[in-house]
């Protein structure tokens, strides 16, 4: 795989919270990937901006509790459309460790909390992505 | 942009420039002390010391304010014990608004609650109150927040997480089932300058159906800016002028209407959440409520009318010292400035009364049950510096809204301090610490300096519609996770003494179901069983008031009565004010 990791970065659904999606867009910035970042968006437009910016992860953040009911719907959606092989999906913000898990049951390549380092998220992305390119290679 | 006006500081300097001072301590004593000091310093303290006299805590929203290893009379040898301090309850009120402060009243233990639907929330109001609680503290679910019917569209997954769902008067009533509006005080997080003007009226529309007369209620409502156009991250933005223009239109109205009601809580907590010092958000706040008042002056109304009821809402975080003296700080800084920079007559004006909520970013995932510990510690820092009412963050916030048995210990962490510390029983007990006294004077400069910096870049809206603020924010916290993932800032448990083995989990709470397809239920029937000709009306009369100037709030209650939804109202908001998009933040 050439070239920078694509990232969008979102708020998912209604989230008030910006300061954990801010500094992880820098981080990955920093990182050397390239970042996008929409505010505010629903499953559907999450996935139709990941289409049009042909990135190579997601990300969305939520602490308003959502994370099952909406991060559900974004996985749906992916696999509407195709993406959930290609694309990594994370999620971070704030919710109980037994979700973190369940979301990963239903699709999520990553779960990351408060605490979360740099170093975790950005080499656990790297890592996803290494795997997924080695899956499409087969 | 208006000419060059003179600050807040450049005037407070002019007029203080000539008080004579008092010194408290005798010069001859202070000079043998010097010399004993550097005796002392000479000799019994390590040049390891000597070399590091002045050493600055690192602490989460930390204000990076030097310490001296040890605090003498030397500290501050100009004290001047009537000047600095006083009596509590008299100018300069650095020791208490009240004389008696916790003897004649305790402060309230207002814990937030807030999740599901109405009926849940007034469970747990009920529940908090039954075990002591003193004070009522509503939060509202994000959807509410954000100004969106449960049944929109952008709700869809969101109704009743992290706070109540409220669409209409009907939900009001619903959340306040049981409650004598008129014997307990109520705060109503409504955050926004333009949320305030939605749900309050939807709580005054309520007392009236209930025959409680309006001068009967108390509480408080939040109403800022702050909130509404710098912490959040939003789908839809009104201007921050037009933003600002609600938030005076609420004031007013309320003093006029509702005299016993708090109707502004300058923010305080959640910009320091988002990420400041503790001096910038007491800077922000004064900023935000010297323009306030310039404002409500140029609306011709007397100063003394809106400054009496004034209050602010502060976070408590680590640095413990830090946070008694800025407390004592500000509440001579306020003094100061309502009484020299806006000549008030009445001492009521004068009070900087506030409500504190421990910090929530200082909580940690790991080892929840620390957050208990460090919960304790803020809440006490704020009783010794003299708040007016409190909520604890709970252990398991880290996670998710609070467990009943969380939201408990949360209230009993203030019980315990108000009951079995007896600490409440002296007022101002740690006035006239030499340290204490030193970091109070110093905060206070810095936070005057940091409200000159805001007003000479034009004022507080412009500084948050040049995004100066928003900046200010983005680079303190991700500096400050920078030095947390260094080390310099040490979290036991997280960073420094960190567990072996992985403790058992803790209870997490569990939203309870159904909450959406009831509200959106609710919302159909609304809709179907409501007069729509009024509503329709009520709608459009709001949307002409807010073109011509008016104040929007006669209007928003008329909305409320005829029973619009908080969705209806923001969509008039939008559609007179148009749309704005802050500055972005990296």
């Amino acid at each position: 795989m050439a070239g920078k990791i694509k990232v969008l970065l979102s708020k998912l659904g209604l989230d008030v919270h910006n300061r954990g999606l801010i500094t992880v867009a820098k981080e990955l910035r920093d990182a050397g990937m390239e970042v996008v970042v929409i505010g505010n968006s629903l499953p559907k437009e999450i996935i139709n901006t990941a289409i049009q910016e042909d990135v190579d992860v997601i990300g969305v953040s939520s602490l308003g509790g959502a994370h099952l009911t909406l991060g559900g719907e974004l996985i749906e959606e992916a696999k509407r459309e195709g993406l959930k092989e290609r694309i990594a999906f994370i999620m971070g913000g704030v919710f109980p460790p037994a979700d973190g898990i369940k979301l990963q049951e239903i699709g999520f390549d990553a779960t990351f909390t408060p605490g979360a380092t740099r170093e975790e998220i950005v080499s656990s992305i790297r890592k996803i992505i290494s795997q997924k390119v080695d899956r499409s290679i087969d | 942009m208006a000419e060059k006006k003179i600050t807040t500081k450049e005037i407070l300097e002019a007029k203080l420039a000539d008080r004579k001072r008092t010194p408290l301590y005798n010069p001859d004593v202070l000079e043998k002390l010097r010399q004993e000091f550097e005796q002392w310093r000479n000799t019994t303290v390590h040049e390891e010391d000597r070399k590091n006299w002045h050493v600055t805590p690192r602490t989460i929203l930390g204000s990076d304010i030097p310490r001296e290893m040890l605090y003498t009379p030397l500290s501050n040898p100009d004290f001047d014990y009537m000047q600095d301090l006083g009596y509590s309850g008299q100018e300069p009120f650095t020791r208490g608004i009240h004389a008696n402060m916790y003897r004649g009243k305790e402060f309230t233990m207002r814990q937030l609650t807030g999740f599901g639907g109405p009926e849940e929330t007034n469970q747990r109001i009920k529940f908090m109150l039954a075990h002591g609680g003193t004070g009522i503290n509503v939060l509202f679910d994000l959807p509410t927040i954000q100004m969106y019917d449960s049944d929109d569209p952008i709700s869809k997954g969101q109704v009743g997480m992290s706070g109540v769902a409220i669409d209409s008067v009907e939900d009001m009533d619903l959340v306040f089932k049981d409650i004598p509006l008129d014997k307990v005080t109520i705060s109503l997080v409504t955050h926004y300058p333009s949320n305030t003007a939605i749900l309050f009226p939807m709580y005054l529309a309520l007392a009236e159906r209930r025959g409680i007369p309006w001068d009967k209620l108390r509480g408080s409502v939040q109403n800022d800016i702050t909130l509404e156009e710098v912490v959040r991250s939003g789908p839809e933005y009104i201007p921050p002028k037009d933003c600002f223009r609600i938030q005076c239109d609420n004031i007013e109205f309320i003093r006029q209407n509702i005299p016993l009601w708090n109707f502004i809580t300058y923010n305080g907590y959640n910009l320091r959440e988002f990420g400041t010092s503790g001096v910038t958000e007491m800077a922000v706040a004064l900023a935000n409520a010297i323009e306030t008042i310039e404002e409500m002056l140029r609306r011709g109304h007397d100063v003394d009318w809106v400054a009496e009821r004034i209050a602010f809402f502060w976070s408590p975080a680590s640095d413990f010292f830090e946070e008694v003296a800025r407390i004592r700080a500000i509440r001579r800084l306020w003094y100061k400035i309502t009484k020299y920079r806006f000549d008030v007559k009445n001492p009521r004006s004068m009070w900087m009364r506030c409500h504190a909520q421990t910090s929530g970013v200082s909580l940690m995932r790991e080892e929840p049950l620390n957050n208990i510990i460090r919960a304790a510690y803020q809440a006490l820092a704020v009783v010794l510096g003299g708040v007016q009412s409190i909520h604890v963050d709970s252990y398991d916030e880290a996670y998710s809204v609070p467990t009943e048995e969380a939201a408990l210990l949360s209230l009993r962490t203030q019980q315990i301090i108000q009951t079995e510390t007896g600490i409440t029983e002296v007022v101002d007990p740690l006035g006239g610490s030499f340290y204490v006294e030193a970091l109070t004077n110093d905060i206070e400069t810095r936070i005057l300096e940091e409200v000159d910096e805001i007003e000479k870049m034009g004022g507080y809206v412009t500084a948050i519609d040049k995004g100066w603020l928003h900046k200010k924010i983005a680079e303190y916290f991700y500096n400050e996770r920078k030095m947390i993932e260094k080390g310099d800032i040490k979290i036991v448990g997280y960073n420094i003494y960190k567990a072996p083995v992985e403790l058992p989990p803790i209870n997490v709470f569990r939203y309870p179901e159904g909450v959406e397809k009831r509200q959106e239920a609710r919302l159909a029937r609304l809709r179907e069983q409501r007069d729509n000709e009024k509503v329709n009306a009520a709608l459009t009369a709001l949307g002409d008031a807010c073109r011509r100037g008016e104040n929007v709030v006669p209007y928003t209650l008329q909305c409320a009565k005829v029973c619009c939804t908080e969705g209806e109202i923001f969509k008039v908001f939008k559609k007179a004010f148009g749309l704005w998009r802050p500055h972005v933040l990296w």
